[in-house]
């Protein structure tokens, strides 16, 4: 089976989040991770999708990532069912000021069989 | 290429995949190149009584990258965030709305409106990054927009601002063309909503004037002047460009749905 990589750069959606970034997640604290999909919440003002992540220790713990919301993803050409529950994928993003475990997702990279649905990055970038 | 024309073409290509209600569906009334593509800068389109037209789905442009470690990191249009952008010397405040938008910073934007899914109101719809659409009609222009799912009448049959008005979020409308543009006032608000994501305020006093300028079939201007006296010593002007979203149509927006302002679990 063909692995294909499916980016999706979420940087690139304008900001159409219903409260403003700063107060919520810190721009000058990224992350990276990897791990499984455990729920998808296709929902307004946000979707948010969980993660479940294993450490250096190999103990796991549930990551909880906010997304723009499905209408500004869906116009970016998502649909309701480009990740699923299961779905391996790699995370960028910001983490909360003070939630643990919980981040602003930028780029979602999911790493299964599928179409190529957005690449573009944002130009000036 | 700018980051618009990005997005305009990556959805294009996904015009056959996304059936997302009617994102993709051909609007007749758009013009075309000889490759079909919409022909953005043909003159705009005039309705049967020779006015402007207005009609279609639209959304604020100019999108600029917040400042480094700013409030949005994420590109936004021009006065999204501070409508007080061109003041060089700070915004003209009285003093309780400048006490109020220090409390607002202090408290790191967390009682923004929007934030309990409360509507941003206007002007601050002039300059939000979510799509709405104008349906117009000789005495009464439409505005439906899919922030908050909201409505917005503009009369244009001649009658006043009602008198000791109920105060409301988007306040009361009316409009009249001078020339090729479509005048707006607006009064009647009450003094919930914030006039742009830094969180100045206003008063139940403010009086909103919209000038509608439809340059071409995809691009429109709308200045918006800001009369408060009751908050700033001096009007507030600034001109927010719009871009026409052709073949595409507003999506159901229920902000309440899942609103999670400080993350899950709060």
């Amino acid at each position: 089976m063909r692995q294909v990589l499916l980016l999706v750069a979420l940087s690139s959606i304008p900001a159409s989040a219903h409260h403003n970034f700063r107060s919520e997640f810190d721009i000058n604290a990224p992350f990276t991770v990897a791990g499984t999909v455990t729920r998808v919440e296709w929902t307004n003002p946000h979707a948010w999708f969980y993660v479940d992540v294993k450490d250096a220790k190999g103990e796991v713990a549930n990551w909880a990532m906010e997304m723009g919301s499905p209408n500004a993803l869906m116009r970016a050409g998502w649909k309701r069912t480009s990740m699923n529950a299961g779905d391996a994928v790699s995370v960028e993003g910001y983490r909360s000021w003070d939630r643990k475990n919980t981040g602003n997702a930028r780029s979602v990279i999911l790493t299964k069989t599928g179409q190529r649905l957005f690449a573009a990055s944002s130009a000036g970038k | 290429m700018t980051h618009r024309t990005v997005m305009a073409i990556a959805v294009l290509l996904l015009v056959s995949s996304v059936q997302a209600q009617w994102l993709g569906y051909p609007d007749k009334r758009v013009p075309r190149n000889a490759d079909g593509t919409p022909n953005l800068g043909a003159p705009p389109p005039r309705t049967g009584d020779g006015r402007i037209d207005l009609s279609g789905v639209w959304e604020a442009s100019d999108l600029q990258e917040g400042a480094p470690g700013g409030i949005e990191s994420t590109y936004s249009p021009k006065y999204m965030i501070n409508v007080m952008r061109d003041f060089k010397n700070g915004a003209p405040f009285q003093p309780w709305a400048a006490e109020l938008f220090k409390q607002r910073q202090a408290n790191k934007l967390r009682d923004n409106p929007s934030i309990q899914c409360l509507p941003l109101g206007v002007p601050r719809l002039v300059a939000y990054s979510h799509p709405y659409k104008i349906v117009q009609s000789p005495d009464l222009v439409v505005v439906l927009y899919e922030s908050q799912t909201l409505f917005r009448q503009i009369f244009l049959d001649g009658r006043s601002h009602p008198k000791d008005a109920e105060p409301t979020w988007l306040g009361y409308s009316t409009g009249k063309w001078d020339g090729d543009t479509l005048v707006v006032e607006t009064t009647g608000f009450n003094d919930k909503t914030w006039l742009d994501g830094l969180g100045h305020p206003h008063s139940d006093a403010m009086k909103v004037t919209e000038r509608f300028r439809r340059r071409t079939v995809g691009q429109m201007d709308i200045e918006v002047v800001i009369d408060d006296p009751k908050a700033y010593t001096a009007p507030i002007r600034y001109t927010q460009p719009q871009e026409l979203l052709p073949d595409s149509d507003l999506i159901e927006y229920v902000c309440n749905e899942n609103a999670k302002p400080v993350g899950p679990g709060n």
